[in-house]
């Protein structure tokens, strides 16, 4: 379904009508295509359903006065955007979405923060995989039981062959991050279910 | 008399109890659209509702299977999403209905 364009006689009236649709567009556009279109569309029709009620009158004073009632688009939607995203991130497993749901839920309780530190962590090995292409000999997993327990940049203090995983730190990396990914996006889901 | 505190407690008392609102008015099994949910809202409650914060609760709502929602073609072209009432929503909402009349007598109670 496609979003038709509520017709005013009043330029001013389809003015402030029109900046109103712009405003609901900006705030809904992180949504996959789908659910940008059911929000601009519910949006559009309470509008359109408002105006019919009277349908004589100064256009552009019940149209202020709709618009008022049904509140700021900056402010109605962030509940709306932020859950909506994160149903998204959960459903697709697309790294980006679930970053994104995740900055939107930040103000939504303390776990959020906690996914979010952990999903600090995956970018983590993420970057220890380029550090380790561009200083192969100081970044790894150095590990002497007792001594040193360092994953990541060794600044020069350990001895390299210390070094445990050698060729196979960039896979060894690889497959953590992946891991970590997949374990952050399932205790998302975890928690959708549970708040359930 | 703290005015900012009793209105600060008006608006979170709405907010806590607009989702067992919407579900009474759903529970009889019509199905309604939001501008007229919250006209069917306003005309039984008296209780003027910020309508924005309507379309964030319908979708939450609708999260947890408590309402389904179909949009439904217009003559004007326009068409309106149509909510009702899932089994699992008429269930629920009677758990809360035994919860609120619980709490009803309990703050009668308190307040004597």
């Amino acid at each position: 379904m496609k979003l038709k364009e509520i017709p005013f006689n009043d330029q001013s009236a389809e003015r402030i009508y029109k900046d109103y649709l712009y405003r609901i567009k900006k705030e809904v556009k992180g949504l996959n295509q789908q659910n940008q279109d059911e929000i601009l569309m519910e949006l559009n029709s309470h509008i359109y359903e408002s105006l019919q009620e009277h349908p004589t009158g100064n256009e552009v004073e019940k149209l202020l006065n709709i618009l008022e009632k049904l509140g700021r688009p900056e402010e109605i939607l962030k509940p709306l955007v932020a859950d909506k995203k994160l149903a998204e991130a959960t459903k697709t497993f697309n790294p980006i979405h679930v970053f994104k749901a995740l900055l939107l839920n930040l103000t939504n309780g303390i776990s959020y923060i906690i996914f979010f530190i952990l999903y600090l962590f995956l970018f983590g090995f993420v970057f220890l995989i380029g550090a380790k292409i561009w200083n192969p000999s100081q970044v790894g997993f150095f590990y002497k039981p007792g001594e040193v327990f360092i994953l990541g940049h060794s600044k020069g203090l350990v001895n390299p062959d210390d070094e445990l995983l050698g060729n196979w730190f960039i896979p060894a990396m690889v497959v953590s991050a992946i891991a970590l990914y997949f374990i952050i996006t399932l205790l998302l889901k975890l928690k959708r279910t549970i708040n359930k | 008399m703290n005015e900012d505190f009793i209105h600060k407690w008006i608006s979170q008392v709405k907010k806590g109890t607009l989702s067992f609102i919407v579900l009474n008015v759903l529970k009889g099994g019509k199905a309604y659209y939001g501008y007229d949910l919250i006209n069917e809202i306003k005309k039984i409650t008296e209780i003027e509702i910020a309508e924005g914060t309507l379309y964030p609760l319908m979708n939450r709502l609708k999260d947890e299977k408590l309402i389904k929602s179909e949009w439904v073609e217009q003559e004007s072209g326009i068409p309106r999403k149509y909510y009702s009432i899932t089994p699992e929503g008429k269930n629920t909402v009677t758990k809360m209905e035994e919860y609120w009349h619980n709490l009803n007598k309990s703050v009668l109670k308190i307040t004597k």
